[in-house]
């Protein structure tokens, strides 16, 4: 939706995209600790501004014009940083990387929201988690390898402070875990993008897109480079740090964490490794389809028999993201489309359940197991009606943002690797049913504990974040063309690329 | 060979430090000549103060000597167009000294700067973890050892090289063995003067190895045999003839003279001292000899590799599968560093004491540090120095805020550091950066000079070391983790703030912003860097 004409010229939209955050965690980081109302007060501010201007840039671009080199990047900037090293601060913003940049703004806007009740350590924890969504966006908007790596990286980290001062259920464990599975995949990201500089000479991806590496380099970097960051996208068989840390986290950082983080993972091996080497990717990706079949499947089938509530939704993640995860290896225009829209909507609709399951639910109950809940739908209806929006969405309902979602994918897969869709297609079932019967257990039937009758009610910040986060799973299911036109353009000269250069 | 009176203008800094120590010996003399408590205070503080202030000094000369100041600018009117700063700079900048066997050149004056700096850090880290006697001893012994520092960076000649070996050793032993009622103290003198007389006789003789085959080559007595271009022309020659006996007598030389400095900057297997030593002696000690006397061996072992044993067929190459064969030192190094780091990081893996397990980092770091050593190109060069300079700076920080709480809480075990977080958010977050950037994170200079040297092994051909390389660094991630373990996520047994002096928090802030300066604009090095090694003969 081309709503802006113009935006006035000179302005780095991009950069100040996430120089807001940035700023505001160097603000509250010279605030005094009693000061926890301006904190969050602070971090809203900074939550909506830069999702603002993510919005206005979503708003701005323009589908149809040309871009930056030829490509359809627009909005971009770039400074030399070490000319040496082909190194460069290069941040550019097409159909892909746009609604990710918008999901991200939503996600921290209503996360910051939902991290209201936080009072231990509140200086600390949201300068780490305006420090994640510095990381997060940069990456969303990096052309630049280098740059692409480091702002990773800083997404990464904040993650094992989170998790381990803030968390519940083993957060130590969970966030060892979950550091050094990430931290493995950077180190294959590093040899790769080793390999890369020293053939091609800079890091600058657009440029490097526009060459074609020798047939046995991209055989060989190829999987580095896609299996590094399909480890954040929790691919099997690198996925058990996922639920850990799903389960581990605040509940503001599993909606990131969930929401965004594991996108960077499908994002970063779309625009890394399928963009620059897709010779590479026609050799591996057939037997990484396969794979990723163990996410879809077996994922939901392991959340179908978990007792924990935020267990489930962790391994609807795995799931769900290897739905993603086997779109990008069907590699046709299609599957490619449905892989950046079901980042979206899974976005959006994990956020949303982590925000009833581990903020509403937990923070009252503090108990995620299904037996003991029941009856929370007396208790809490607002928390049931999200739920069910969300797990609508899940299980690909027609009218939510899941099912263009799905249905695309499946289209795309299809058309590729028929089998492996149809195995793929299990999953469907597998996850209403999945998704019905922790609605079923945690919030219908009789009220398990007469405690839950005093509950304090939910605030009106957990409505708020709640309704904007459920608002955008229907209206984007509505109206899916809002984002669909501007993924179409964003993908179609990747997937055309792969077609020009197979069967070298 | 003779001593020109230009000459002494190229020397001004090494003068200064060595006027400011034998003033801070006599100054203590002039001073309350008492063992009372107060005029122990007294001659501490007197001793600390000209310390400083002469390393400050000595630090300014260097930066207008180097050619540092160009850049500043008032107006119209560059700085050293004033005369006196003009003066300097020309007759500072460039030029060796007694036939070669000092050499000023950019590489030298950025050892200087690094040492004098580390030596500052040290002088004001030493804080409450003060002498208990003779205090001008103490920080006289830490000029010396930084002059020594300076003589092996500057070293061209074999003999001046080891005497700046054992003018920084000496005083070193002295001071890790410092605390002499404390027998841990004591264990690390000790050991460390065994091993370290142990490795200046391997090199002694690896030298005079050296100097047998320059002299066997009859070599014209035009050239100082001794110095590392006879050297390099010796070598040469002893390959261009490979029927004589000179080939072997290289080849020993270069081993021995390896394996003496392998010793002086701990890689594996030449490394059991340095743990031991590490831990018994003072922190402050500590962060100074894991840093500027480590970087000074790694300078010397740059300066001698480069400029003496550059020649193909001694240099070898460390790439595997090419037509060359996998061979000479470039290989030797590969292997050791290879080694060295796999060892560092896996013995760090179960220490319980934070010093100990900095100081199996340590030699983890001198493995990385290795990789820009497996070549002599440019970018090689530049990411080894680049790195140490980086090292430098984070291994000051860390070893500097581990002192300053073991002089709070009276320990460096990893429970001593529990609940850090809470305690002093501030000393907290210093740790946690400096941590961070040994573990290769972004955007710290830990993870530029990491990524370069990768790059830069890599382009020498050595992918299988770069591959090693990066998969221990996920190993060394664990144990860099469990910094933060300790600090954030462990409860604090009070919440009692740790109290820092004004001088050693603004030093720690100082390096840290250092840390991230480095790490976000590694350019602005990147020139005078590039310098020094075009000046070396890096090609």
């Amino acid at each position: 939706m081309h709503l802006i004409e113009s935006l006035p010229a000179g302005i780095p939209y991009l950069s100040l995209i996430w120089l807001v955050p940035l700023f505001g965690a160097l603000v509250i980081m010279f605030l005094p600790k009693e000061q926890k109302q301006a904190m969050r007060i602070i971090s809203a501010v900074v939550a909506t501004i830069s999702f603002g201007l993510g919005l206005l840039v979503f708003f701005a671009y323009d589908p149809n014009a040309a871009g930056y080199m030829g490509t359809k990047m627009q909005f971009v900037e770039k400074l030399d940083w070490v000319p040496q090293l082909g190194m460069s601060y290069l941040v550019g913003a097409d159909g892909i990387s746009l609604p990710l940049i918008v999901l991200n703004g939503l996600v921290i806007f209503t996360g910051t929201f939902i991290s209201w009740n936080i009072e231990d350590r509140v200086k600390e924890y949201f300068i780490l988690l305006l420090l994640l969504v510095v990381g997060v966006y940069g990456v969303f908007m990096a052309l630049d390898l280098f740059l692409m790596f480091v702002f990773y990286e800083l997404a990464v980290l904040p993650m094992y402070l989170l998790i381990g001062i803030w968390g519940s259920t083993r957060k130590e464990y969970g966030a060892m875990k979950l550091t050094i599975y990430l931290m493995i995949g950077s180190a294959a990201l590093m040899i790769g993008m080793v390999a890369i500089y020293v053939v091609g000479g800079t890091f600058n991806m657009v440029e490097l897109s526009q060459r074609v590496f020798s047939l046995e380099f991209q055989k060989l970097f190829f999987l580095p480079m896609f299996v590094g960051f399909a480890v954040l996208a929790g691919m099997f068989p690198f996925h058990t740090w996922s639920p850990t840390g799903h389960v581990a986290a605040p509940t503001a950082v599993s909606m990131l964490h969930a929401g965004v983080l594991m996108k960077l993972g499908a994002y970063g091996a779309l625009r890394a490794a399928l963009w620059l080497m897709p010779n590479g990717a026609q050799f591996w990706l057939p037997g990484i389809a396969v794979m990723t079949l163990m996410n879809v499947v077996y994922g939901a089938s392991i959340a179908m028999v978990q007792k924990d509530f935020k267990y489930v939704i962790g391994y609807s993640s795995v799931s769900h993201m290897g739905l993603v995860m086997l779109a990008l290896a069907s590699m046709n225009e299609t599957a490619l489309n449905g892989a950046v829209m079901q980042m979206f909507a899974h976005g959006v609709m994990t956020a949303l359940f982590f925000a009833v399951v581990g903020r509403m639910v937990y923070e009252r109950t503090h108990t995620r197991q299904l037996p003991e809940l029941g009856g929370l739908m007396k208790v809490m209806p607002f928390a049931f009606v999200v739920f069910i929006i969300a797990s609508l969405s899940s299980m690909g309902m027609p009218g939510t943002a899941g099912f263009m979602a799905e249905f695309t994918i499946f289209t795309g897969v299809m058309n590729q690797y028929p089998l492996v869709a149809v195995v793929a297609a299990l999953s469907i079932p597998i996850t209403a049913a999945y998704v019905l019967r922790v609605g079923y257990m945690a919030f219908m039937g009789e009220v398990k504990d007469p405690h839950y009758h005093d509950l304090p009610p939910l605030t009106w910040q957990e409505k708020f974040s709640g309704t904007v986060l459920a608002i955008v799973v229907i209206g984007v299911g509505l109206f899916p063309s809002i984002i669909m036109d501007y993924i179409a353009t964003g993908v179609q000269p990747i997937a055309q690329r792969m077609i020009d250069l197979a069967g070298r | 060979m003779n001593f020109q009176i230009a000459d002494f203008t190229r020397l001004i800094p090494e003068f200064l430090i060595l006027a400011i120590a034998a003033l801070v010996l006599l100054g203590d003399v002039l001073t309350r000549w008492s063992k009372g408590k107060e005029a122990l205070a007294e001659r501490t503080g007197e001793a600390i103060a000209m310390t400083l202030m002469g390393l400050g000094l000595a630090f300014v000369m260097v930066l207008i000597q180097g050619g540092f100041f160009n850049w500043v600018q008032i107006g119209d009117w560059k700085f050293y167009n004033f005369s006196i700063f003009q003066n300097l700079r020309t007759s500072g900048l460039d030029g060796s000294i007694l036939g070669g066997a000092f050499v000023v050149d950019p590489l030298t004056h950025i050892g200087r700067l690094i040492f004098i700096g580390a030596a500052f850090v040290t002088v004001v880290l030493t804080g409450k973890a003060r002498p208990s006697n003779n205090p001008a001893e103490f920080y006289a012994l830490i000029l010396f050892a930084t002059l020594g520092m300076i003589f092996m960076t500057a070293g061209g000649e074999l003999i001046m090289i080891y005497l700046g070996v054992e003018l920084t050793s000496i005083p070193l032993y002295v001071l890790a063995g410092y605390f002499r009622r404390d027998p841990v103290s004591t264990e690390a003198g000790a050991k460390y003067y065994i091993f370290g007389a142990l490795s200046s006789a391997i090199l002694l003789f690896g030298m005079s190895l050296l100097l047998g085959l320059t002299l066997m080559n009859g070599q014209t007595m035009n050239a100082t045999p001794t110095s590392l271009s006879s050297v390099k022309t010796a070598i040469e020659l002893a390959f261009a003839n490979p029927e004589g006996p000179s080939q072997g007598v290289a080849i020993l030389g270069l081993l021995f003279i390896l394996a003496g400095m392998a010793y002086k900057v701990a890689i594996v297997p030449f490394h059991a001292w340095s743990p031991d030593v590490y831990q018994g002696a003072p922190t402050s000690m500590t962060a100074f000899i894991s840093t500027a006397s480590k970087t000074a061996g790694f300078f010397l072992i740059y300066r001698v590799l480069v400029t003496g044993f550059d020649a193909p067929s001694i240099m070898g190459t460390a790439a595997i599968g090419t037509p060359t064969s996998f061979g000479g030192w470039t290989s030797l190094v590969a292997i050791l560093a290879s080694v060295t780091m796999l060892v560092g990081n896996l013995a760090a893996l179960p220490q319980t004491n934070a010093k100990r397990m900095l100081a199996y980092s340590s030699i983890a770091q001198a493995g990385f540090l290795m990789l820009g050593l497996v070549g002599t190109q440019r970018d090689s060069s530049i990411s080894l120095l680049m790195y140490l300079i980086a090292y430098t700076v984070t291994n000051l920080v860390a070893f500097g805020i581990l002192a300053l709480v073991e002089d709070n809480v009276g320990g460096t075990d990893f429970s001593n550091l529990n609940g850090l977080g809470r305690r002093s958010p501030g000393l907290a977050l210093l740790l946690t950066v400096a941590i961070l950037s040994l573990a290769g994170i972004p955007p710290l200079s830990g993870f530029f000079v990491k990524f370069y040297v990768f790059i830069a092994a890599w382009q020498e051909g050595a992918k299988w070391l770069v591959i090693f390389a990066v998969s221990n660094t996920v190993i060394s991630l664990y144990y860099y983790l469990r910094f933060l373990k300790a600090v954030y996520f462990a409860p604090a047994e009070t919440e009692e703030p740790i109290k820092v002096g004004f001088g050693p928090g603004i030093v720690m802030t100082a390096l840290t912003l250092l840390i991230f300066g480095l790490g976000i604009v590694p350019t602005w090095l990147y020139g005078v860097l590039e310098q020094a090694t075009i000046r070396i003969g890096a090609r």
